[in-house]
């Protein structure tokens, strides 16, 4: 817990032309945070919130941290995201109403973000390759850097990653070289 | 006590009906007092009669984790732009560093500390490439709505009420302060009082969000004279530079 800057620290890197990234739609890459922190919301601007109420689909930063989460499968990912979300559209109608449905949407929304790494995929066994596709943002310990066809790979145990944008934020992709 | 403490209520019951009643009239006349409507106007109409400038920003951006605490991460910018088609900005910090560059035909994220950038085609104005950029890349600049050439129309597109706060100092500037509500979200902004209308300061607060959280910007040193050339907004990869993707828009349907 004392520690806690050090794990933000990902989260900083969060960034856009004339000021922070306000992304409550893309992955905090909050390195190695226990899940109990887990992020769950951040600002929107005006005009993207107008946006965002016009999707169908609102996802939320609900995104959990630890090793375990980051190593979930795309599918798990995108169920519980679709939860968070579901929670959140709820949360976002009541909230409208009074300050006591605002205290009922913080309380959803803390429980699709304390909902979504229960839905998480247990971390690959030693040896086992992650899914093709898997988003982290953070490399386990003890990679090495190779070249395959020109592109540049980061060989960690069984698994391949290349590194990618995700909004502003690095981020770490499984793939087959 | 008893009717002392009668008393009391009764002038909080009326005060709170002047207040209601007040409020009321406001929202049946759009929500929008016409002065602070025009204020911003005066604003986003003068940034967008503007060629080119930079200025510097700082920025403070809160996010609540599941416990409800709020964490703040602050970031400072240096940016220049060039109407109808440049944009660049740099961010500068102790933890991060990225550059941003658009000149009319790409558009490049560079972090200059691991030497990864991103370039991917965009569109051929400021505007589209802002929408290009949140949509497609998520990549969101929240005051790039301040510099869009429709800024007034995007920030009230879905606003519900609006009204003059008061005179504020911002940086030991002068401002006009402005309060705006639109479904979840509350902002406001703070422009420079007289023949230079800039905004000085714009705070969003996210109030569908556990904890509400916000998002602070305080703008300085405008310069409105710049005249920055061609190849301010050009990027060229330094030795050693690793170009890599960006990865598709999560959910894919918003």
């Amino acid at each position: 817990m004392t520690t806690l800057p050090k794990y933000l620290v990902g989260g900083a890197l969060l960034v856009a032309l004339l000021g922070a990234e306000v992304s409550p739609r893309s992955t905090l890459p909050l390195r190695w945070m226990p899940e109990a922190l887990a992020v769950v919301g951040a600002p929107l601007t005006p005009a993207s919130y107008a946006g965002v109420a016009r999707r169908t689909t609102r996802r939320t930063v609900a995104v959990a941290g630890s090793v375990a989460a980051a190593e979930q499968a795309d599918a798990e990912k995108a169920a519980a995201a679709q939860q968070s979300a579901t929670a959140q559209q709820q949360s976002a109608t009541a909230q409208q109403q009074s300050a006591t449905a605002q205290q009922q949407s913080a309380t959803a929304q803390q429980q699709a973000a304390a909902a979504q790494p229960k839905s998480a995929a247990p971390p690959a066994a030693a040896g086992q390759a992650l899914p093709i596709g898997t988003v982290v943002t953070a490399l386990p310990p003890g990679c090495t850097q190779t070249q395959v066809g020109g592109v540049q790979y980061s060989h960690c145990g069984a698994d391949y990653y290349r590194a990618a944008f995700q909004g502003s934020n690095l981020v770490y992709v499984t793939a087959q070289p | 006590m008893t009717s002392r403490g009668r008393f009391d209520w009764l002038i909080a019951i009326a005060m709170t009906c002047a207040l209601l009643t007040g409020r009321v009239e406001d929202a049946r006349a759009d929500g929008v007092e016409p002065e602070a409507a025009a204020a911003l106007k005066r604003m986003t109409s003068h940034l967008g009669s503007l060629q080119s400038f930079s200025m510097q920003t700082a920025s403070t951006l809160e996010v609540v984790l599941n416990s409800g605490q709020k964490i703040q991460f602050t970031a400072a910018a240096r940016n220049v732009v060039r109407r109808p088609d440049r944009l660049w900005s740099e961010r500068v910090g102790d933890v991060i560093s990225q550059t941003f560059y658009y000149n009319g035909r790409t558009l490049t994220i560079f972090n200059p500390a691991d030497g990864y950038y991103a370039t991917v085609s965009a569109p051929g104005n400021i505007d589209a490439m802002l929408d290009f950029a949140r949509d497609t890349l998520d990549v969101i600049a929240p005051a790039g709505d301040l510099i869009a050439s429709d800024a007034y129309e995007r920030l009230m597109m879905d606003a519900t009420s609006g009204f003059v706060v008061g005179k504020s100092v911002v940086d030991g500037v002068r401002c006009d302060h402005l309060a705006f509500r639109a479904g979840a979200v509350d902002w406001q902004i703070w422009i420079e009082e007289g023949a230079r209308p800039l905004p000085r300061k714009y705070v969003i607060t996210t109030l569908d969000v556990a904890q509400a959280p916000q998002f602070e910007l305080v703008i300085s040193n405008w310069d409105t004279g710049a005249t920055p050339a061609d190849r301010v907004f050009e990027f060229t990869p330094p030795a050693g530079a690793r170009s890599v993707e960006f990865l598709p828009a999560s959910g894919g349907q918003r």
